[in-house]
């Protein structure tokens, strides 16, 4: 077998070198070609979007996006795109809507599951909630047949203690930060 | 040589059955950033013993005491008191203000007319109430309850029959 190898080989080399003579005697042609090789690979992709309702995000159109609500109480102003669906005396609820868009090629799927979690625990006074379902350090289920390739509005929601700073409530005054990771499965 | 061949084919394999894992699930990190600040709200209730008011619950409440008279029939929720030279009209009024987000123990409310009013006499909660200056009605006003500060008119009896008398009364609480 090692021998048939060589001798192809050595085959192979002295065509190589007459088609070089060969060419070098022209000179006056050249050709070449070129086989461009793509591998198509299937995968899915999410990226935040801004909905026209809701407040406008940073880094939209990424998968790390910021919603900035801004300032907000139970019954002060609030800004643009943030809504206050609910006062209690427990509770008050301030409403924003940003848009997930999950793209997919490739795939023979038709829907994805969409997750949610906290990357850490709520700060004191806090909840958060994704279209009503209350987040978690654990991944909770947002949506089990989102539509790949458009802009699907959620509602994300914090509700706020009305409970004075050091007595169950949140501090005040200062801007609270959170993560929320999503995650796109495709069914 | 069939070893390493099917080597080949297995670390193959491998690759792409986790590619294709690896590739069915996208992820995202949305930031959430939100301030929280203090606020106070205040409303005017319907007081049992007063006149009913329209936009109770609201800050933006009409008391309406109707038809009234030194001597007449007088509307139920209204008490009146005579005396010589003029006669006043007095209903409950509810005030109530909730605080949210704040340590505050108590609150300020004030009222103000919103014009002047040079015949009749206004109070709320017992104090003169005029369009020049704020009156403070309380200094320490409890959160999240009806407080009863009753509106006033005093009328003298030169003021002609069927005179419409109008005006408004600007509250502000103030969390102490």
């Amino acid at each position: 077998m090692l021998k048939t190898y060589i001798s192809m080989m050595r085959g192979v080399v002295l065509a190589a070198t007459l088609l070089a003579c060969g060419s070098a005697l022209a000179q006056t042609t050249a050709t070449g070609v070129i086989n461009g090789v793509l591998v198509n690979k299937n995968g899915i992709s999410l990226q935040f979007d801004t909905d026209p309702a809701g407040v406008t995000l940073g880094a939209a159109g990424t998968n790390a996006a910021t919603a900035n609500f801004g300032s907000v109480s139970a019954f002060g102003p609030l800004s643009g795109g943030v809504t206050r669906p609910s006062v209690t005396a427990a509770n008050f609820t301030v409403r924003t809507i940003f848009d997930v868009q999950v793209i997919q090629g490739g795939l023979t799927s038709t829907t994805y599951t969409l997750t949610a979690n906290l990357a850490a625990a709520a700060p004191t006074g806090l909840s958060y909630k994704v279209d009503a379902v209350t987040l978690s350090t654990a991944s909770q289920t947002i949506q089990t047949t989102g539509a790949y390739n458009t802009d699907v509005a959620h509602n994300l929601d914090l509700v706020i203690s009305t409970a004075a700073p050091g007595a169950g409530g949140p501090v005040v005054g200062t801007p609270i930060t959170t993560a929320i990771n999503f995650t796109a499965t495709a069914n | 040589m069939k070893k390493v061949m099917l080597l080949t084919i297995f670390a193959a394999l491998m690759m792409i059955s986790s590619a294709a894992v690896a590739q069915t699930t996208a992820s995202g990190t949305l930031t959430v950033t939100a301030t929280v600040n203090g606020s106070i709200q205040l409303v005017f209730d319907s007081d049992a013993a007063g006149v009913a008011l329209s936009g109770t619950g609201t800050n933006t409440a009409t008391l309406a005491f109707g038809n009234v008279s030194a001597f007449g029939a007088i509307s139920g929720g209204i008490v009146r008191t005579t005396t010589a030279s003029n006669f006043t009209v007095s209903s409950a009024v509810d005030v109530k203000v909730s605080k949210t987000n704040s340590a505050s123990a108590n609150y300020t409310l004030t009222a103000q007319l919103g014009a002047a009013d040079a015949v009749n006499n206004w109070t709320v909660g017992g104090v003169a109430v005029t369009s020049a200056a704020q009156s403070t009605l309380t200094a320490t006003g409890a959160y999240a309850a009806d407080s009863n500060f009753p509106v006033a008119i005093t009328v003298p009896f030169t003021t002609a029959s069927g005179t419409n008398i109008s005006n408004t009364i600007n509250y502000t609480a103030t969390a102490n």
